[in-house]
Parts: structure tokens; sequence; C-alpha cells
């Protein structure tokens, strides 16, 4: 308990640590004149959002068989798995490789962008849901808590990198949009596997996208 | 009259059927009934209106009817009631007349046609009336989903009705495509001349939205005035309910259902696709199909829910629904609910929960205290559950409120239940730890205590419990202390002792003690210093060379022994001072001690003042003073108690006698804290030793090492030389080792009598006291030679052997003849040679026998006779000699059936004949032992023997026996027995028979064999050669054996 405990910090504090470029980066933006004449490196953000999403990867099946076990039968059977379950709230991250390879840079920022940030609110959702759900499961709910947090974390590094590469900043919009409120039980069983699920999709994804960035933008 | 049956008949067959059948039936089985028998009654005739039959509505209209004659339509009837003298006129067969009044009402009916037909005339009462009251009309169906409950409304037309009457209503929910019914329910009303509206709700244990609901009612109107018979109302319209899907997405029912755990559950879902399966957790379940592709599964006895419910899920071909079902218990009765206050501001309830309920978040209990006398309620509410711990509402008090009626509610959405507790508050008071606790000096012995007690206690009194510790010990003392509104108290605390370091601590309660509030943090307070208020104990000693006095004071908080800053020194002479001694301070001085330098001669034992007793230890010489004690003059004894009191060390202890500042010696006396055994034993030596006895003496063990009063001495003494560990174990009672105990301990010296000469003792010496034992010394002595005992002891001996030897020498001189006569005759006399005499030394065989000897081994034949007149039988034990056995060989006289032993022991063979019995087995048909007989009758009795049985002296005879046996024929063999001695010439008598045969022995014949031993002829085959080589046989005439056995029969 005490071990993951620290490891969470420890996750935390790269959190903040990766999260501080953002501002910084926001910063420059706001600054136009000097945008394109002194544009930064965006190798350093680069590696700085692969290193993280390489982090978030190890956790993703953590955090989706930590959920699935707070969520009784079936749920928490072996191999449990609901390919059906969808939210049309979120994008979904499969793509054909050939699509996604074609992509553009901005694209590719921006689909990651989009999905992270409509990640982070289901996540925040999900972990209110279990509240109720699971109000004795202070583990899931910290879980929950910590990979939104994350997630957070990436949608910074990736501000830093697209402002790096003079592409412009979606805005934060409103992903989520009405949420149902009156959602039952299982509505919200589903709701928060099909979250937990898809950010660890999305998260391999960054993985694949960063490293394709990473290689591009080393030289 | 006939019309009046047929009215009525009907009537009663319809109220019979009117539950079962419907009224349709009842309608067309009366009418026909009731066309039957007007026919009869009216004897056939055509064209006659017939079968009049009326049923009403309302009560108040009666609508008739009847059957027209047969015939072209057109007819007109007029219908003429006798009773309202009033006709109605119908164009058909039917007709609404207003109620009538109880009792008969003729009725005429006049078909006016072409045909003319006759008139009827029927008799029609409220009896033969049917009230069929109109079907009643469903308002409105709803459903309500969430509760699964339809709510139904409906007008009664209760104005319609002139009467108040009971109505019964028939509720039917239907369901599904076939129509089936789900439940038949019965409502009762009452009409009361209005309308009225009514509801009605029902709850379904299916969903609603499972499948369509259908609703029809109808009703009975049970009118008591009313005395026709009533019926059931037709069947209402149907009204019908269902759930429409918004998407094409699978749905299920009921969602986020709260159950009690062990209830059945019916979950359905509502899909447009064929739905594969259910399951429960991971168990399938069966579909139960409903309408369309909904189906639906029962769960029974439901166990309780997980945290996050009961999953159950229906797969169809492409998608997942599913719904959650939390089961759990309704809240448990609160256990141990309790009310305090710890300030009477917030009153503290606790409660523990009982039975966890199963239900989390949203679903968890909540909990309302409510109080009654002020209405306030307090409402508590968390997530997570659990029973071991207790769970606690603030309730803000009511000013002047002493009296709460609390009533906590616990809820949840599968129940409620609640305790109450009525409480005094003022009687529930556990306060707050007391905070800033201080201690302030008033004087030296008294200090104040001051605290902070939070909470508003202004009208009722505290109990504060105040410890204080002190290096002497610690007190406990209660305060009582108003209350206060400002939470501050202040109290003082007085007989302190000055100068002393205390620690205080405080708590505190109220007067009703309920309960305690925790100690406060504890204070360290150093009292203020007093004036010493008596002067110190004082004593004084002179010095050992008498020029200086020495005062010895004690320091007034702590008794300790006087040390050197304890005492002054100071030279003075002989004269009588009083010496002052005052403690100071920095407060001020005490009071002076006061004692006399010189001791007041001891002349008066009535003291006025105190007793002194000084003690030391008595074993060092010179002054000693280790301590000393005042004891009151009206004590008469007193405990010592020093902590440098030993055990085992003498101290001596004095009595002082107290007058005016001066002392006087009482007494003095010694003793022991414990007595030991002595450490050493005590040194002795031998002062003096002779033969028989030593001289012990010893010292005393000094009184440092005797450690107790000495009680004596044991004194052990044993023989024993050094080096041997003889004298190991003294105490055990060894029976060779004395033990003196000396108890006169004066006693120095000990002779020790009794001993023996020239032996080494070892001698022990051990002092004892009350304590036990000492260690023992030990010592080994030889005792001197003793000379005289030695030249007795060899004297007395060789004085005893040569009277002896002279008084036998006399003796054999003396008695000369007689010894000669007796064991060396010149010629032996044959009477005593016996057969048993010499037989040891014969039997072992010497060949070269003296004429003396005889030989003792006769063949010793015994006879068993069974009778004298039978043939003698012999089985007998032939006890014969090893030579006599050698014989029988030789004879080959031998029958089979003779058992042989070799007999031969000449003491037991003397032992064997017994004269007495040997008579006796004389006699018939008894044991015969012969030859026995006949070797010792000549002994016992050479004469009679002879003549009483000639025949028993066949058989062995000896040879001295042959002069009296009278069988014989030599006279001069007579002769030459009477000599006494027969030589053994006449051989022939010896061998001619064979002297061990039996059968000689047997028959009477005069020749009478004999086998005598002493014979020269008989020892001349008897003896074996092997004998020859006895050692014995060497003997010159006598053995050993023989004297010896002679000598008895001497």
């Amino acid at each position: 308990m005490n071990g993951r405990t620290s490891r969470q910090d420890r996750a935390l504090g790269a959190d903040l640590w990766f999260s501080l470029p953002a501002p910084l980066c926001l910063m420059t933006l706001l600054m136009p004149p000097f945008r394109q004449a002194a544009p930064i490196s965006p190798a350093e953000p680069i590696k700085q959002a692969y290193s993280l999403a390489l982090y978030m990867q190890k956790n993703t099946s953590t955090l989706l068989q930590t959920y699935l076990q707070y969520q009784g039968s079936p749920f928490s059977d072996p191999g449990f798995s609901a390919p059906e379950l969808q939210l049309s709230s979120l994008p979904p991250a499969a793509v054909s490789f050939k699509t996604w390879h074609a992509l553009e840079d901005a694209e590719r920022l921006g689909r990651a962008q989009e999905a992270f940030l409509a990640l982070t609110q289901h996540l925040q959702l999900v972990g209110d849901d279990q509240i109720d759900l699971n109000p004795g499961s202070p583990i899931l709910l910290a879980q929950l808590g910590a990979a939104r947090l994350r997630a957070q974390g990436l949608l910074g590094n990736m501000a830093a990198i697209m402002t790096a590469l003079g592409l412009p900043v979606p805005p934060e919009e409103d992903t989520l949009g009405l949420v149902p409120f009156g959602a039952s039980a299982f509505e919200r069983k589903c709701r928060g596997y099909v979250v937990t699920r898809e950010y660890g999709h999305w998260t391999d994804r960054a993985v694949r996208d960063l490293a394709l960035l990473k290689a591009k933008y080393s030289a | 009259m006939g019309v009046y049956f047929c009215l009525r008949w009907p009537s009663q067959m319809v109220r019979s059927k009117r539950m079962k059948a419907s009224s349709h039936v009842q309608w067309l089985l009366s009418s026909v009934l009731l066309l039957c028998l007007v026919d009869q009654a009216n004897g056939q005739k055509k064209g006659v209106p017939r079968g009049l039959k009326c049923v009403t509505r309302n009560l108040e209209v009666w609508d008739c009817s009847w059957k027209g004659p047969s015939g072209p339509n057109g007819t007109v009837y007029e219908v003429c009631i006798k009773s309202r003298d009033h006709c109605y006129t119908s164009v058909k067969p039917s007709i609404q007349i207003p109620a009538l009044l109880p009792g008969d009402h003729e009725i005429t009916i006049y078909p006016q046609n072409d045909f003319g037909s006759s008139p009827s005339k029927f008799i029609l009462n409220e009896e033969s009336i049917s009230f069929i009251p109109e079907a009643p009309e469903i308002l409105d169906l709803a459903a309500e989903f969430p509760t699964d409950t339809l709510h139904v409304e409906w007008n009664d037309r209760g104005s319609v009705f002139p009467r108040h009457a009971n109505v019964t209503w028939q509720i039917r929910l239907l369901c599904k495509k076939r129509m089936e019914t789900i439940a038949l329910v019965t409502y009762n009303s009452t009409l009361n001349g209005q309308d009225t509206v009514h509801h009605w709700s029902w709850t379904s244990d299916m969903p609603l939205q499972c499948a369509a609901h259908h609703v029809e009612m109808r009703r009975y109107i049970d009118d008591p005035q009313f005395l026709g018979h009533k019926e059931w109302s037709g069947w209402s319209p149907l009204k019908s309910i269902s759930w429409s899907s918004p998407d094409s997405q699978p749905k299920v029912f009921p969602a986020d259902k709260v159950i009690l755990v062990g209830s059945n559950i019916t979950v359905c879902c509502v899909s447009q696709e064929k739905v594969l399966s259910a399951q429960i957790g991971n168990n399938n379940c069966p579909l139960i199909h409903l309408e369309g592709e909904n189906v639906a599964i029962k769960i029974y006895n439901i166990s309780v829910s997980e945290s996050s419910g009961t999953n159950v899920i229906f797969n169809t071909d492409s998608n997942l629904a599913g719904t959650v079902i939390f089961a759990g218990y309704p809240p448990d009765i609160p256990k141990n609910l309790s009310c305090e206050t710890h300030d009477f501001k917030e009153i503290v309830c606790t409660w523990s929960p009982g039975r966890l309920t199963g239900l989390l978040g949203p679903r968890n209990t909540s909990y309302t205290l409510h109080e009654s006398f002020s209405g306030k309620n307090v409402t508590f509410k968390r997530t997570e559950e659990s029973t071991n711990e207790s769970y606690q509402l603030m309730f803000q008090m009511t000013p002047n409120q002493e009296i709460y009626h609390f009533t906590l509610n616990a809820r949840n959405p599968l129940g409620q239940s609640e305790s109450t507790i009525l409480v005094n508050i003022t009687t529930r008071v556990s306060p707050h730890t007391p905070t800033s606790f201080k201690v302030k000096d008033v004087n030296s012995t008294t200090v104040t205590l001051s605290w902070h007690l939070p909470g508003n206690f202004a009208k009722i009194n505290l109990l504060c419990q105040i410890e204080i510790k002190s290096h002497s010990g610690q007190e406990l003392r209660n305060a009582t202390i108003t209350g206060v509104d400002n939470s501050s108290y202040l109290t003082a605390m007085d007989k302190l002792n000055p100068y002393t370091n205390y620690t205080f601590r405080i708590r505190c309660a109220t007067e009703t003690l309920w309960k305690w509030s925790n100690w406060a943090t504890e204070k360290q307070h150093l009292t203020l210093e007093g004036f010493p208020s008596k002067g110190p104990d004082t004593w004084r000693e002179w010095s050992s060379d008498g020029k200086n006095l020495i005062i010895y004071w004690k320091t007034l908080s702590l008794s300790e022994i006087p040390d050197r800053q304890h005492r002054a020194e100071i030279q003075l002479d002989r004269n009588d001072y009083v010496i002052s001694v005052v403690a100071k301070n920095s407060v001020g001085s005490s009071p002076p001690s006061k004692i006399a330098s010189m001791e007041i001669p001891n002349d008066d034992p009535n003291m006025t003042c105190d007793y002194v007793i000084k003690w030391c230890n008595s074993s060092r010489p010179g002054p000693c003073l280790m301590d000393w004690k005042k004891v009151p003059s009206n004590s008469t004894e007193a405990v010592i108690e020093s902590a440098q009191f030993r055990p085992g060390v003498r101290y001596r202890f004095f009595l002082y006698g107290c007058r005016q500042q001066g002392y006087q010696l009482l007494r003095s006396v010694i003793g022991y804290t414990e007595e030991l055994a002595p450490v050493v034993a005590p040194n002795f030596t031998v002062e003096d030793t002779s033969a028989d006895s030593i001289l012990v003496k010893w010292e005393d063990v000094p009184v440092e090492e005797l450690r107790g009063f000495l009680r004596g001495y044991v004194f052990y003494f044993g023989k024993g030389e050094q080096g041997t560990s003889k004298m190991r174990g003294l105490e055990s009672g060894r029976a060779d080792i004395k033990v003196k105990n000396i108890t006169d301990v004066s006693q120095k010296t000990l002779r020790i009598a009794d001993l023996q000469g020239k032996t080494s003792y070892h001698l022990v010496l051990r002092a004892y006291t009350d304590g036990g034992m000492g260690p023992e010394k030990s010592m080994y002595v030889v005792t001197k030679e003793n000379s005289v005992g030695l030249i007795i002891a060899i004297l007395i001996p060789v004085a005893v052997a040569v009277i002896v030897g002279v008084v036998t020498s006399i003796l054999c001189y003396r008695k000369r003849e007689w010894i000669k006569e007796t064991f060396y005759p010149d010629i032996p006399n044959p009477e005593n040679c016996k057969a048993l005499q010499f037989q040891k030394s014969v039997c072992e065989g010497n060949n070269g026998l003296k004429t003396l000897e005889m030989n003792p081994c006769t063949p010793n034949n015994v006879e068993v006779l069974e009778s004298r007149s039978t043939v003698p039988k012999i089985e007998d034990t032939e006890i014969i000699s090893p030579v006599a056995e050698h014989a029988l060989v030789g004879s080959e006289a031998e029958p089979e059936n003779h058992v042989v032993v070799s007999y031969c022991p000449p003491i037991i063979e003397e032992e064997i004949p017994n004269p007495a019995t040997a008579d006796e087995a004389g006699g018939p048909a008894q044991v015969i032992y012969i030859d026995v007989q006949s070797m010792y009758q000549p002994q016992a009795k050479p004469g009679e023997d002879a003549e009483a049985e000639p025949a028993g002296g066949s058989g062995y005879k000896p040879q001295m026996h042959l002069p009296v046996t009278p069988a014989l024929e030599d006279e001069d063999d007579d002769l030459d027995k009477a000599a006494g001695y027969r030589p053994q010439a006449n051989v022939a008598t010896w061998t001619l028979v064979s002297p061990d045969s039996p059968r000689s022995t047997d028959s009477n014949s005069e020749v009478v064999s004999f086998g005598s031993p002493c014979s020269i002829n008989s020892r001349q085959f008897l003896i074996p050669p092997k004998d020859e080589d006895s050692p014995k046989s060497s003997g010159g005439g006598w053995s050993f054996t023989n004297f010896f056995q002679n000598k008895p029969n001497d």
C-alpha cells in the first residue's frame, strides 16, 4: 500500500513536472510576433511527452483491471471484454494503419489532443460515478484520479510540442457535452469500462504517435 | 298465478347462476324459460304477448320487454299498469316504466294489430326484476414506471342511483398478446348519490416496461333495499398501457432497483433483436419470453449484493444490455444509543449501526436525530458503512432545556427503524480534558491551581479530582467547584509541605459523576520555603579521648543517618553544658534543640521528657554511634528500622531517659536483626590422650564470626583415619559416630572416654547459634597403646589350653581301662558287630576286612504282599547293595517284575527300620519289609523274635542272631553261638540257598537261607571287585564314621 502510494506520488510529481512547460508555451503563444522568429526545438517536448506516455502505458492495464474488479461479475470475471460497448462522446483510438501513417503532424497531434481532452473529462465522470457505486474503494478512486492527472499532463506536453512545431493549439472545449446524469448504475459501469479501456488504447496510440514524431524531430 | 311463477322461477335460476354466466347468457336463459312457462300458462294461445321480463340499470327505470305475437310488424302495444291507472303505448315489444313500488302489480299488454290479438296480463313485482348496473368506464390508466405502479381512475356515477349502496368493483389486469389475466382485484366502495372518481393503484412484480398491460373492470351494486336479484355489470372497455423504447437499443428493467435480500425479482429486457442469453453475475438464467423479442428472467432468493450491486446482463447478437440490482437489508435498529455532553453546548449522541445493510453510497442508511421537545432534527449520512465503528451526531443544546427526548431514525430504501432515548443532560456530562493547568504559590504550604474547562457549566457543580504526588507518596483530593460559563476555574491546595517538589494533575466530572474527564497534563511545582518549625533532632557523644563533644543532628526533612555534614565537634571540659542546635533556611530559624553535654546520673527513672534509643555495632570497640531515635515518653516500645542493619551483626542498643535536656543511660541490650550460623568453627586442641580417652579443649568463636548468640557446640567423634572420608555426613546419624551436644556454652573442655587404645579417632567440633550450625573443624587423634590388655589377651588363652590339657590327661589316665575296652579291645566284641555299624566302609568296598567288620550291605528284599492267601505277588522294591546286585545277576533268578533298586546308604538304612511298624507289618495282607525286620529283630528283641515268628526269621539273619533261631539243626551251632561269636565255618549252610531269592523267603520251608553280609562266604561273592580301591578299606578296623555311629548305641 505504501509502496503504491509512493509510486503514485512520484507519478504525480512527474506529471507536474511534465506539465510545467505548458504554461510557458502558452505564454509564447500569446506573443505572436516572436513566434515565427524564435521557434523552440520540438525535440525536447517530444521526448518529455514520449516519456510520460510510456509511463502511462505501464499503468493502463492495471487501471482497467482494477476498475473491472470493482464492478462485480461478469465485469470482474477473468477475460471480460465487451468491444461492442462504445461511447459516442469518446473518439475511438482504432484507426487503419495507412490512414494513421499518412497523418500530418498537426492532425496527428490534434486527434490525440482531442482524445485526451475527452478522456480527462470522462475519467472525472467515471470517478464521480464510482464514488456512488464503490464508496469504500479508495484504491480505485485513486487510480482513476491518477490516470486523469496523467492525461492532463500529456495534454500539456502535446500543447508544448504543437507550440514548438508552430501549430495552432486547439482550444479546450467541452467534449463531454450533456451528460446523462440519470444514467443507471449499469450504464455507469459500462461507461467507466469504455473510458478506462479507451484510455489504454489512446495511450498506446500516443506512444506510437510520439515515437514517430521523436524519430522525425530527433535530428 | 301461472305468470307469477314463470317470473319468479327464472329469476331464482338466474340468481343462482349470476356469478358464473355472463349477463347475455343469463338473459337468454331466462328468456327461454319465461317463454316456456308463459306458453304453458296461457294454454298455447297464439298472438298473445308473452314472456314479460324487466331489468333495471339504475333502480329508477325498469326496462321491460316481452315477446310479441307472431305476425307482421307494426303491432302497437298498450301496456297498462293497473295500480297506476296508466297505460303506455309502445311500437316495440319493450317499454321503460318508472320503478314500481314494492308489491304485486298487474300489467296488461294490449297488442293492437290487425289480427285482434288478445291482451295478456302479467303480475310484476320488484322481486322479479334483475338489477344489472351499467358497465363502468375507466377514465384514466396511467403507469408509473420507476415504481412499476399502474394507476386506474374511474367514475362511479353515483348520481344515477337514488340510494346509498355498497359497490364492489372487480378490476382485471391482462398482459401479453394472449390476454392472460395477471391479476383480478376486488375494490369496495359506496355510492352516495354523487359522482365520485375512484383511484386504485397496483404495483406489478414485473417491470411495466416489459409488456403492454390492459385493465378492465365491472361492478356489482349491493343495494339492500332492492328486492330483486342483483347482477354484475358488464366489463368496461379495455384500457391499455405500454412502454415504447426511445431507441433501438435493448433496455433492461428495472434499473438500479433496491430489494430485500432473499426476495424474488423479475428482470426483463425490452429488445428489438433476439436476446440470446441472460446472466446474473456469471450465472446463466432461463429466459421467459414476453411479447415480441422481450424476455424476462426471474431471480429467486437473491443474496446480498457487493458494493457496486449485482449485475444482470442480457446478450443479443450485437449488443449487451444490463441492469444493476442492489440487494440488501433495511437498517437495523440503532444499538447502544447514548447521548452526553462535553461542554453543555452540544450533545453528542453515539450509537452502533448493528447489522450491515449491504447498501452503500446513495443507498446507504441515513440517520436523523429528532428531539421531540424542541422539535429539532439533525441528519447524518455517510456513503460507507462499518459495524465496528460507532456513529455519532452532534445536537446543539437548547438553552434552559435539561430533558431531551431523542429519536434516532435510520432509513434506507428498504425501510426504516428507530430507537429512542430520554436523557437528563445534567447527569450525562463528560467534561473535556482540563487545559491550561497552572499552579501558583500562595505560601509555603498552599498553592492555587487554575485550569480551563471548555464549556458552560454555569448551573451545575463540578467535582474535580486533584492528584498530588511527592517523594513521600501520592494523594488524591476532591474539590467541588461551582461551574462557571467562562470556563476558568481556580482552587486552592493547602496542607502541603514547604519546599517540596509536587506533581499535580487534575480531572473533572460533574457532581452526578457520569464520566471523569481525562487527566490534564501534570504540572511540577516546588512549594515555597517555610522557616523550620522545630529544631533538628540532636544527639551528642563524647569522643573516645573524652575531650571533645561531638554533636550530631538530623536534617529536618529527611531522617537520615547523620553524616559528616550533620555533626560538629567542640572541645569542652567536663562541666555540664547545654548545647543548642538551630536549623536555618532562607526564611528563618527553627526553635533550638537543646541537649546537655553530660550524662546525668541514673537516679530517677521517672522521666519527664522523651526516651532516646541509640545503637551501634557492638563488635567494634570504643564509643560508637550509628543512629539514634527519639521515642515519646509515653511509649514503652519502639520498632527501630534502619537500612544499615545487617543480619548476623551484633548491635548494642542503649536506652536513655531524659530530664531537662540531660540524658541518663537506663539500659543497654545487645541483639541481632537476624541471627546467622557462625562463619568459623571453634579452634580446638587435644590436651591429653590416654589409651581410652581424649581430653579436648577449645576456644571461643569471636563475636563477629559468631553472627548470633552462641547456643552450644556439637562434638562428633568416631574411628577414622586421616585421609578417609569416614566422617563425611556427620549428621546422618551413623552408628559408629558419636555425637555430643554441649549446650553449656561456658564449657570449654570435653573428655571423651571409653575409647580403644591405639586407634585413630576423628574429632569434629562445630558451634551453633539460632541461625544454624557453623562450619566444622576436625582433627585426628590416635589413642595410646593399652599394654595390660594385650598381656591379658595372650595369657588367658594359654592358661586355658594348659588346664584343658591337664584335665584331659588325668581323665584319660583314670579311665584308661575303659577306654581301652571301648576303643581298643584286644578281641573285638562280636556284639558290637552290627550290621549297620560298619556298612559304610564295607559298602565302599574294602576287601581286606578285619574279622569284626561285617559286611553291612545285605541284599534287602522288600516284598510287598497283597494277601497271604494269594500267591505272593512280588512286586517289590528290592533294595540291595551294589554287591547284592552282582549276586542277583549271578543267580539269574530274577523275575521280570522285580524292580531292583540299588540301595546303600547306611544311615538311611538305619532309619528305615522301625520295630513297631515291623511288627504290624507282620499282619495279614500287609506290606512286609521282611529283610528289614529280620535284620533288626535280633537287636531289639533277641529272645522273643524267634519264637514269635519263626517264619519271620527267613531271609537275612545276622550271624549273631543265629543261635536264637530254632530252625537251625545244629546243636553245636547253638553252643557256638552262645560264645557270642561264630566263625564262618558253616559255609555250606550259607551257600545252599540263594539268600536273595524271594521265594525262599516267602515259603515257610525249614531251610532258611541267609545272605549274611558279615559272613566270609557271602562276602566272597557279594562284594564287587571294584570296591577294592576304596580308600576306606585301608582303615585299621574302625573308622570315624563307625565310631560315631556306634556311640549312640552305647
